[in-house]
């Protein structure tokens, strides 16, 4: 299967904000919602300046914490991408917490981010963002393929831009979003290395099976005792009464006697 | 426990005590409703079939909704026992933390009675050193429940990746304890009959010998003694 990704060359972006426009356009998107948006980062002192756009938007991590802790499925990898069936969510804000680029948002109680333009790009069309970006600074396609572009844009900008990199090959597992980055990420205000806190994998795939499963064992165990100790108990409760009704007999047999 | 006179009731006969009074019975009606509320919205949520079945019958119902109106019942109940039977409230909590030579011993022997046979077992108090224990643990993972989903609620979006995951992670485990002792109420209520307790309040006489004697034997002290109980 196919793993699809975007790729955003940020040494092309030109901050026109075109692509943001075209999503909400685009997708429809409710009044508050927005997928794409463009952050001015300016470094160092006059003279010596350098900057850029970050392009915040969902990364489409392929080990993504958004998927793990959400409780409905609402949000799910299917093409290396990560999709939101905003039906299913419960608007819990799991995905918001979790998220190490800070990217989900709630909007009319109920998760809001990118999920690819999954019903035009899945009928084969690219997603709106890549069509109107007037720069050649986003593309959409194959992952490998895409991966490859990151790469020769890389070596391309490398003497302009010494610290030139491709960001997303290995991180968060592979993002499905592969930028060209021509400065360090924190230069964008990206994690060097986002990752995910083990203890959401305790959480989610210790605890919560063994919450389920526990709790079942109990049950099975105490249904199964349940019936041999109520019998005892009701055995006990019928010697101790036949005990008593003797001693009682007993006592008014002696008392006949005197 | 000479501290709680005042909890006790007078009604009682020769064949039965007053075990629960009115309000302990409305503090356990609420406890009770609201956690099974919790326990089933908060299952919704975990097991999605069992969501797609309750929308199946019921397609707008919002386990967020149901979760939300089941926790401030839930937190409500502290100040519920207080305000309705303040004196038994104190003496939940002080008993269910004190534990004397002959709760050890019972607990030694906890498997018997786990297997239905009180008769032979260490004399016991108004609670027997099991029920203390699940007391207890009730009082001390309600407080975590209670602390951890305040900040899942209240908290969203500041938590970061680390801060949901302690949080969430705290309150599964303490649903995990509560439920396992629920299962364990539920069961000791089944073998020991003991339902008709908490919606009559009384107990048949004859097994409160057999369960809680010291419990039988201060009330008979207190009854002599002329006061109330």
């Amino acid at each position: 299967m196919a793993l699809y990704a975007f790729l955003l060359d940020l040494s092309r972006c030109i901050g026109c904000e075109a692509c943001a426009a075209a999503c909400i356009a685009g997708n429809e998107l409710p009044a508050g919602a927005q997928y794409i948006h463009l952050i001015e980062q300016t470094h160092g002192v006059f003279p010596h300046l350098t900057g850029g756009f970050k392009n915040h938007r969902c990364y489409h991590c392929a080990d993504a914490a958004c998927v793990k802790v959400c409780p409905t499925g609402a949000l799910y990898k299917e093409d290396g991408l990560t999709r939101l069936n905003r039906d299913v969510c419960i608007g819990c804000a799991y995905c918001t917490d979790a998220c190490p680029f800070n990217v989900p948002q709630i909007v009319d109680g109920r998760s809001s981010k990118c999920d690819a333009c999954a019903a035009t790009t899945k009928a084969g069309g690219q997603p709106w963002c890549v069509r109107t970006c007037p720069s050649d600074a986003l593309r959409y396609g194959e992952r490998r393929e895409i991966l490859a572009e990151a790469h020769a844009r890389v070596e391309a900008i490398r003497a302009r831009y010494p610290k030139a990199r491709v960001y997303g090959e290995a991180e968060a597992g592979g993002l499905g979003v592969v930028i060209v980055l021509p400065d360090a990420p924190e230069a964008f205000d990206l994690p060097a290395n986002p990752q995910t806190p083990l203890l959401l994998d305790v959480w989610q795939k210790v605890v919560q099976p063994a919450a389920v499963g526990l709790t079942g064992l109990s049950v099975l165990v105490t249904g199964v005792a349940a019936i041999i100790a109520r019998r005892n108990h009701m055995k006990e409760l019928a010697e101790l009464r036949a005990q008593q009704a003797q001693t009682e007999q007993n006592a008014g047999a002696q008392e006949g006697e005197r | 426990m000479n501290f709680f006179r005042s909890c006790e009731n007078a009604n009682h006969s020769e064949e039965k005590l007053l075990r629960y009074r009115v309000g302990q019975r409305l503090v356990h009606a609420v406890l009770a409703t609201s956690f099974l509320m919790l326990l089933f919205s908060g299952l919704m949520v975990l097991w999605p079939p069992l969501l797609l079945w309750v929308r199946s019958v019921a397609p707008d119902i919002s386990p967020g909704l149901i979760h939300r109106i089941g926790a401030v019942l839930f937190m409500a109940v502290p100040m519920l026992y207080l305000l309705v039977d303040r004196c038994g409230a104190r003496q939940l909590l002080v008993e269910s933390f004190t534990y004397d030579k002959d709760d050890i011993e019972w607990l030694k022997h906890a498997w018997r009675y786990f297997m239905g046979h009180a008769v032979g077992m260490p004399p016991q108090g108004r609670l027997n050193a099991g029920q203390k224990l699940h007391h207890a643990g009730v009082v001390i993972f309600s407080a975590t429940v209670v602390f951890s989903g305040l900040a899942l609620w209240f908290a969203k979006g500041y938590l970061g990746p680390a801060g949901l995951a302690l949080a969430a992670t705290i309150h599964g485990l303490s649903m995990l304890v509560l439920t396992v002792l629920l299962v364990g109420h539920l069961y000791f209520t089944f073998v020991y009959k003991a339902l008709s307790a908490m919606t009559t309040g009384y107990v048949p006489k004859e097994e409160a010998m057999i369960e809680h004697p010291k419990w039988v034997e201060e009330l008979e002290h207190q009854s002599a003694s002329g006061k109330s109980f």
